[in-house]
């Protein structure tokens, strides 16, 4: 009590030096995506070699890399693109709609067949990939759903159990008597549903969509093993496949493919930062 | 603008349902739990069909009339109105709203409006269009719809708050809104489930003023479940007293309150609670008398009349004396002894309990006299003296349904 | 209040007349991706097959191979060092991080910006971006990633850090904001010193974040698979005296991956029993977690 005032100077410096230790981490944990733009703008024999230089005159390649990257790898970069954005949109929205219809008609309902279905929702989210990736591709192949427009099915049918695992956690939470109310004004079932229960849903349904996005776009092994990849590839396997097509790999050009990969996700995770988190926590402690 | 009439409606939950085991609704369940440890067991009958929460109700009720549903929680007032509103499946008996059969008709269809006591906002619409919902539903021309929804706003005061969302509002505020989206439609039957026990005690006091108002305004029948038996007293027309999905008595507040048909009632409307004491009637010719304490008090000779009519023979009963009716005496031979346990003031009364006959006795007694000179205070441990009259005692029954023995 | 349960309600049972549409599309995708497969998988663990319609049953044959696996038992031990070393590394760090941005110092949000970005990329373009970075090193002592199981190892420890770090802080942090103030106020008072403070007042209290982010970054270890194929492929490889090889850096996915899809398709079935042992394993590990937050729902 005596040294209050060396206390609270301790203490502001204490702070500082936390300041500048988190500062000094943040940098590091910068520099793996630094060293992809800087090596994104260097000639491929230079990447190996002079990885943590910036380029010189030397090793400058401009924007080539790009240029390369967009046909190299046997197949158009901006097509894997392409079809990254259809299947990750298709598969979201199949998955925030029917999921939280499915969500909403369990928890309400809650007969027999629905807590059934329910658990087995619960179990398949402990069930990892690789116990039915082989089954699923062939089912898949099957049914014919091996193409970006199809293969959401797959993704909705995969991902159902964390989504409805929590959208029925929310319903639940949601009180009885606005549905009854909106029964008495004079909504059936489905008008409950869409104009009541879906826009109080929103919270959830932003953070099952983020957490459905980042799933999505960053899969790997579910398309690779189901779409035609003669047609049909995605950004993970265009990249992965890279490896595979060349003997030596222009590492230049990867790297450019690379940043243009990684640039939408930075964009999409800064402008909706808070969102992102929030669904992530909540995702994480749920599942 | 409806005569709403019950008949011999019942409601039984199936044991499989309710016994069901299962997680997800472990929720719903502990809520049941809560409910029956909160008072009294509930002692619902439980039949081989299931738990019986409604066995027999009837009532008919008048157009425009304001009903209040009132008995303590468990006692099936919810159910039965929710029956009414088609929330709940009606398992036998009939409903009819003006003069229809409504049992398998849809909530919607029933031309009924309802007030929660949740409010049951629709969280995400704005006032006016919480307002306006029922009525677009029901197709209505927009600017008709526009026209109602400003009345049905500045009848309740909220027309500055139609375009906030309903969290933006206070408790009082939305619970006007709530009103309102029931009122706007102009139902035939507007059903209120407990509407005020939400609000804090004086914003209660300040819409139950309201809602005697609004039925002066609107046509509609009104039927209202509380458990507040002050609630109740005022508001309604007609008051059903129910019990363990039994109704005890049907009345107007003046006749539950001066005639309750058994004892449950009797303990139920009045606050403070009705005095009880162990007596005994003694009939003697046409001439009845009741020895309390061996103190012997004449009913009233209409009381005697009534007595004599049912033939009620000498026997042990159960006394009843409201607070309010009990007054302190100085000596006499029809007076009761007391001790003073504990004494509260309530401002123009102070409310004593008393120790007396074995039991607790409350006594309000008038801090000013008319003649504006102060009673002094009581001591705790004093022992005083009090008496009542025979125009204002009740006699029960001493088996289990405690009828009153003038019935 | 005298609320009564949903049974018998009747908004119920309008509602039941739609589950065609609200619970269709589900149940039919849900047994299509899931049901089906799952069943279908387990059935074809007790077969030899090479396409899933000629499917001969076996009985236990492909259980007894794939547990006598060399490769199988060596990416077991290698996932669980692994998952075990990246569970310590990443939970005390982030921890350490998520403890040192609720002191209420200057930029704490863009920190907490920063350390979460990496979850978002891709584990196959982060292995790619890691495999760049750690060739870059090495190459100037003549040697790379793919050459050595130790840089595979710890090259993966690096990656799995600095990926799942940033997630666990969020947790983290979510559980020490919901440490009350007062409480460590306190313990201030009591005369408790920071470091008795934080072991005795603040861990205590945040312990189901813990135990949420030790059974997460578990299963993420042991489920790994996008990053371990793009950082090292299970590289470098070592022959075994019977001829058959073991790749010293393959975790447990990669290693059923690898047996399903490499050139002997007569070892499917043992594929698929690899992969009913492993979803056993990594199921345990969920199963547990949910037991053990369930049972913390009813104690709260």
């Amino acid at each position: 009590m005596m040294h209050t005032e060396q206390t609270l100077v301790a203490e502001r410096r204490r702070k500082t030096i936390l300041s500048v230790v988190l500062a000094i981490i943040c940098v590091i944990y910068v520099l793996p995506v630094a060293a992809v733009v800087v090596n994104s703008f260097k000639l491929n024999t230079f990447v190996k070699t002079e990885t943590f230089a910036l380029p010189t005159e030397q090793s400058f390649a401009g924007f080539s890399n790009f240029i390369t990257g967009m046909t190299f790898g046997n197949y158009p970069f901006l097509k894997s693109a392409l079809y990254s954005v259809v299947i990750t949109i298709l598969s979201t929205g199949l998955i925030l709609l029917f999921c939280s219809m499915a969500a909403w008609y369990i928890a309400r309902v809650n007969s027999r067949a629905c807590r059934a279905i329910y658990y087995l929702c619960v179990f398949s989210m402990v069930v990892p990939f690789q116990m039915v990736m082989f089954t699923l591709s062939k089912t898949a192949d099957t049914l014919k759903l091996n193409t970006p427009w199809t293969i959401p099915i797959v993704y909705l049918g995969f991902g159902a159990g964390l989504a409805i695992f929590m959208f029925v956690g929310f319903v639940k939470s949601i009180p009885l008597e606005i549905e009854e109310a909106a029964a008495i004004d004079g909504c059936g079932p489905l008008r409950t549903f869409f104009s009541v229960v879906l826009p109080m849903l929103k919270p959830t349904l932003i953070s099952v969509g983020i957490l459905e996005i980042m799933w999505v776009w960053n899969d790997y092994l579910l398309p690779v093993l189901v779409l035609d990849l003669n047609e049909y590839r995605t950004i993970p396997i265009h990249i992965q496949y890279l490896k595979g097509s060349y003997g030596t790999v222009d590492l230049g050009a990867t790297m450019a493919l690379i940043l243009l990969s990684i640039v939408p996700v930075i964009i999409f995770y800064l402008a909706c930062q808070k969102h992102i988190i929030k669904g992530v926590a909540a995702g994480a402690v749920k599942g | 603008m409806a005569e709403v009439s019950l008949r011999h409606i019942r409601k039984v939950y199936p044991n499989t349902e309710r016994g069901r085991r299962g997680g997800l609704f472990g929720r719903r369940r502990s809520e049941q739990g809560r409910a029956s440890t909160q008072g009294r067991a509930s002692t619902l009958k439980v039949t081989d069909e299931g738990v019986l929460a409604v066995p027999d109700f009837n009532l008919e009720i008048a157009d425009r009339e304001f009903v209040v549903l009132v008995g303590p929680s468990g006692c099936g007032k919810s159910t039965t109105l929710r029956m009414v509103a088609g929330l709940e499946e009606i398992s036998g008996g009939e409903l009819h709203i003006d003069g229809r059969l409504m049992n398998d008709v849809a909530p919607k269809d029933r031309d009924i409006a309802m007030v929660f006591q949740s409010y049951a906002l629709y969280p995400h619409m704005t006032v006016r269009e919480n307002l306006s919902f029922p009525l677009k539903l029901r197709k209505m021309p927009q600017e008709q719809i526009d026209t109602k929804v400003s009345e049905a706003a500045k009848t309740l005061g909220i027309t500055e708050y139609l375009d906030r969302k309903p969290k933006a509002l206070s408790g009082g505020q939305r619970q006007r809104v709530a009103i309102g989206r029931a009122i706007v439609r102009e139902p035939k039957v507007l059903l209120m489930d407990e509407p005020l026990s939400n609000l804090d005690a004086k914003l209660r006091n300040q819409m139950r003023a309201e809602i005697i108002k609004l039925r002066q305004r609107i046509d509609s029948t009104f039927i209202y479940v509380t458990h507040d038996q002050t609630e109740a007293m005022t508001l309604g027309d007609r008051i059903v007293i129910m019990r363990d999905g039994e109704v005890q008595q049907v009345g107007t507040p003046q006749e539950v309150f001066d005639h309750p048909a058994n004892i449950f009632v009797a303990g139920f409307i009045g606050v403070p609670q009705m005095n009880f004491f162990d007596a005994e009637l003694v009939r003697t010719g046409a001439a009845y008398e009741v020895r309390v304490g061996g103190v012997v008090v004449a009913p009233s000779a209409e009381k005697q009349a009534r007595l004599a009519a049912h033939d009620v023979p000498t026997q042990p009963i159960t006394l009843g004396i409201r607070p309010e009716h009990v007054s302190l005496a100085t000596g006499g031979a029809r007076t009761l002894q007391g001790t003073v346990d504990v004494s509260e003031m309530m401002g123009s009364s102070v409310h004593l309990h008393l120790r007396s006959l074995g039991q607790d006795v409350i006594v309000i007694v008038q801090t000013m006299d008319v003649d504006g000179s102060h009673r002094g205070g009581y001591a705790i441990g004093e022992t005083v003296e009090f008496t009542f009259g025979g125009d204002v005692i009740h006699l029960f029954a001493t088996d289990a349904t405690g009828g009153n023995l003038e019935f | 209040m005298s609320k009564k349960p949903a049974a018998g309600n009747s908004l119920r049972q309008s509602t039941r007349r739609w589950a065609w549409l609200f619970m269709g599309p589900v149940v039919a995708a849900f047994t299509i991706g899931f049901v089906w497969p799952f069943f279908q998988g387990i059935y074809l663990s007790f077969c030899t097959f090479r396409v899933t319609s000629d499917a001969t049953f076996v009985g236990m044959g492909n259980y007894q191979s794939a547990l006598a696996d060399p490769s199988f038992q060596h990416s077991f031990w290698y996932t669980a060092l692994t998952a075990v070393v990246s569970l310590v590394l990443i939970n005390v760090l982030a921890f350490a991080v998520a403890y040192a941005l609720t002191q209420s110092i200057k930029g704490s949000n863009l920190f907490r910006t920063v350390f979460f970005m990496p979850n978002l990329i891709g584990g196959i373009v982060l292995g790619y971006i890691w495999s760049m970075i750690f060739d870059g090193i090495l190459s100037a002592y003549g040697t790379s990633i793919l050459l050595e199981t130790r840089y595979g190892f710890w090259g993966l420890i690096i990656l799995m850090c600095w990926q799942q770090i940033g997630y666990m802080m969020i947790i983290y942090i979510a559980g020490l904001q919901a440490v009350p103030e007062d409480m460590l106020e306190a313990a201030k008072i009591d005369g408790a010193s920071r470091w008795q403070t934080l072991f005795k007042v603040t861990i205590p209290n945040v312990m189901p974040s813990i135990t949420i982010c030790m059974f997460l970054s578990l299963t993420n270890g042991f489920k790994l698979f996008d990053q371990n194929l793009a950082l090292t492929g299970g590289l470098p490889y070592i022959i075994q005296p019977d001829g058959s090889t073991i790749n010293t850096t393959e975790m447990l996915a990669l290693n059923i991956y690898n047996t399903f899809y490499n050139a002997n398709t007569a070892a499917r079935g043992t594929a698929q029993a690899k992969a009913v042992i492993f979803f056993i394993l990594v199921a345990g590990l969920g199963l547990a977690q949910l037991a053990y937050t369930r049972k913390r729902e009813v104690q709260q």
